[in-house]
């Protein structure tokens, strides 16, 4: 009976044009929200998710590095390197700041690294030196694109001027991205005589990060120790316990807007066609086979209406990502199988009340001229 | 004996106010190769009687037997398959569906039988060039005349090959040429091949291929009558 469905979807055009397009744009909008949820997720954690940091210690009470302070005694790094399993410790220093630059607000995140080991240093640097001196800062390529900054331009952070040597990639955080200065500038313009944020600690053996993080605990009762994954989803909350919720009403309200375009339109047809459903129905086809006829059509504008956003979307996100750097999706297979599903359910919804409707048509009736 | 309605009565609303007897205790059979013609005034209970014996609509009182089967006792759930297999219907307003070219049309009973969709399609183009119309099987409804649509309406209710055809005012709409081919059409296959004909019709050139006609009145069979079959028609004629 999948002829008859086609035969029917395409016999009115301009129909089958409104419940593609209906559902294409409900497919458009909802993987690219989801992608967006995902990319900015991806995005806030990929930085510290590649670091090599198995264990982050920080202070108790510390929520994230951007939400609260943490300051821990530079003197307990031996403590942790003494502890048996640990390959390595590095401290971490790091602080959001807001500068007023060119009349506005250029937010942030300046991490003081150790120029030597270069852990904690930028992920990519596409420009310039991949280590700045002491006086110079590596900016990430977004922020110099907001702030038209380019090499050698000099950047103001509280008192000092900084010139920018580096241009680097991967420490963007959405609405501000992570700058690099060395270690000795960081502790000087954070004041941080003796202490640090955070160490980071690298294992001989990533199986005994929980013997390790308990020692440190002994070790240094003040102390908070995260897994990598444990401390990437705590800095990355903003993201789903903030957007989730908003990102899941506009996904129903698209998932509703798909239902009801590709209801309407079949139910329009469905109407239109009650007397040929009659007919059939009198000729002896059941009602099943006349519900699949359809369920079919639903799903064949469903599945040509998704193919259509989900071409829209990549396109979409290529094209404003050029122009708006905040526009950051992450398309993931299996996000664009999942909605799939959901634009399958979505024609099958859409579907029930025309098939209500056929139900409902006297085959009898068909003998009225 | 192809076609059997003992006693039928259609009361709608029973026990109302409103209460209508439609079809008043009718009873008749039609042979297999016999054409029966079914005459009255609108609003005579003929459209109620033949959807009842269709199988369309439930009969108040009575027992219709089809090919030997008591569609009254069938369940609901089983009328669908018992039509498509034992009865083809021909409406007035030929009823064909118009996304579908006339071979397609033709072959959807097939289709629905679950037979596959090419071996369909071959059966409903050998029927279309049976009926003259071998030129016009790919063209929709909307490109055919009311002749050659009233064919594949008839194609479409034989190609399931059913024991029983009930015609619903099959020359109303059509021209007197395209009336006469139509009977003409109609009478040859109740010859040919041996089916039972009903027609509802106030065409009473129909008469020529009936071999009865039966009038009816207020839901009654209020008088029977020879029709002209054996006189005019050319199949009987070269049996």
């Amino acid at each position: 009976m999948l002829f008859i469905a086609l035969k029917n979807l395409f016999q009115e055009k301009t129909r089958l044009l409104i419940s593609v397009g209906g559902v294409a744009f409900s497919a458009l909008l909802i993987i690219v929200l989801v992608g967006l949820y995902q990319g900015w997720q991806n995005k806030m954690g990929e930085y510290i998710r590649n670091l090599p940091a198995d264990l982050w210690v920080a202070q108790e009470g510390s929520k994230d590095m951007f939400h609260s302070v943490s300051v821990i005694s530079l003197e307990d790094e031996n403590k942790i390197k003494s502890i048996e399993g640990v390959s390595q410790v590095a401290a971490f220093s790091g602080r959001q700041l807001e500068v007023d630059f060119n009349g506005k607000q250029a937010a942030t995140y300046v991490v003081g690294f150790d120029t030597s080991s270069r852990v904690g240093g930028p992920l990519r640097v596409i420009k310039g030196k991949s280590a700045p001196s002491n006086g110079e800062i590596i900016i990430d390529k977004i922020f110099a694109d907001d702030n038209d900054l380019e090499i050698g331009d000099r950047f103001p952070i509280g008192t000092e001027e900084f010139e920018v040597a580096g241009i680097s990639e991967g420490g963007s955080l959405i609405t501000f991205q992570y700058s690099f200065v060395t270690k000795e500038d960081a502790e000087r313009l954070f004041k941080l005589q003796g202490v640090t944020n955070y160490f980071m600690v690298t294992l001989l053996d990533d199986s005994k990060s929980g013997f390790v993080a308990k020692r440190i605990k002994e070790l240094i009762p003040s102390t908070k120790v995260f897994t990598r994954r444990e401390f990437v989803d705590k800095n990355t909350e903003i993201v789903t316990e903030t957007f989730l919720p908003i990102i899941l009403v506009l996904v129903l309200i698209g998932f509703a807007v798909g239902v009801a375009v590709i209801g309407l339109t079949i139910f329009t047809s469905t109407i239109e066609k009650s007397r040929e459903y009659g007919v059939l129905k009198a000729i002896g086809i059941r009602n099943s086979q006349l519900y699949l006829i359809v369920v079919q059509q639903a799903l064949v504008a469903g599945v040509a209406g998704y193919l259509i956003g989900l071409g829209f979307a990549f396109s979409l996100s290529l094209v404003v990502g050029q122009f708006v750097p905040e526009f950051i999706t992450l398309f993931r297979v299996i996000d664009i199988v999942w909605i799939f599903g959901a634009t399958l359910l979505m024609a099958i919804l859409a579907a029930f009340v025309p098939s209500r409707r056929i139900a409902h048509i006297n085959p009898a009736e068909v003998f009225k001229a | 004996m192809s076609l059997i309605a003992n006693s039928v009565t259609k009361i709608y609303d029973k026990g109302r106010p409103s209460e209508v007897k439609a079809v008043d205790n009718v009873s008749l059979t039609v042979n297999p190769g016999e054409i029966y013609l079914l005459m009255g005034p609108s609003g005579s209970g003929k459209t109620t009687l033949i959807t009842i014996l269709g199988g369309l609509l439930s009969a108040t009182e009575g027992v219709v037997t089809v090919n030997g089967e008591d569609i009254t006792k069938l369940k609901e759930n089983k009328l669908p398959k018992f039509r498509l297999n034992n009865i083809g219907f021909i409406f007035q307003s030929f009823n064909l569906l118009s996304a579908l070219t006339a071979t397609e049309n033709v072959a959807v009973p097939l289709i629905a039988k679950g037979v596959s969709r090419k071996k369909s399609l071959e059966q409903a183009r050998s029927l279309l060039k049976i009926l003259g119309l071998e030129n016009r099987s790919n063209n929709k409804p909307a490109d055919l005349s009311g002749g050659e649509k009233q064919r594949v309406a008839i194609a479409r209710a034989l190609i399931t090959d059913p024991a029983v055809l009930l015609a619903d005012e099959p020359t109303a709409n059509l021209d007197s040429k395209n009336g006469h081919e139509v009977m003409m059409k109609l009478c040859g296959i109740a010859c040919e091949q041996n089916k039972s004909v009903i027609i509802v019709s106030h065409d009473s050139r129909i008469k020529e291929i009936a071999h009865k006609v039966l009038w009816v009145e207020d839901g009654k069979l209020t008088k029977e009558e020879e029709g002209n079959h054996k006189k005019v028609c050319p199949h009987e004629n070269l049996v």
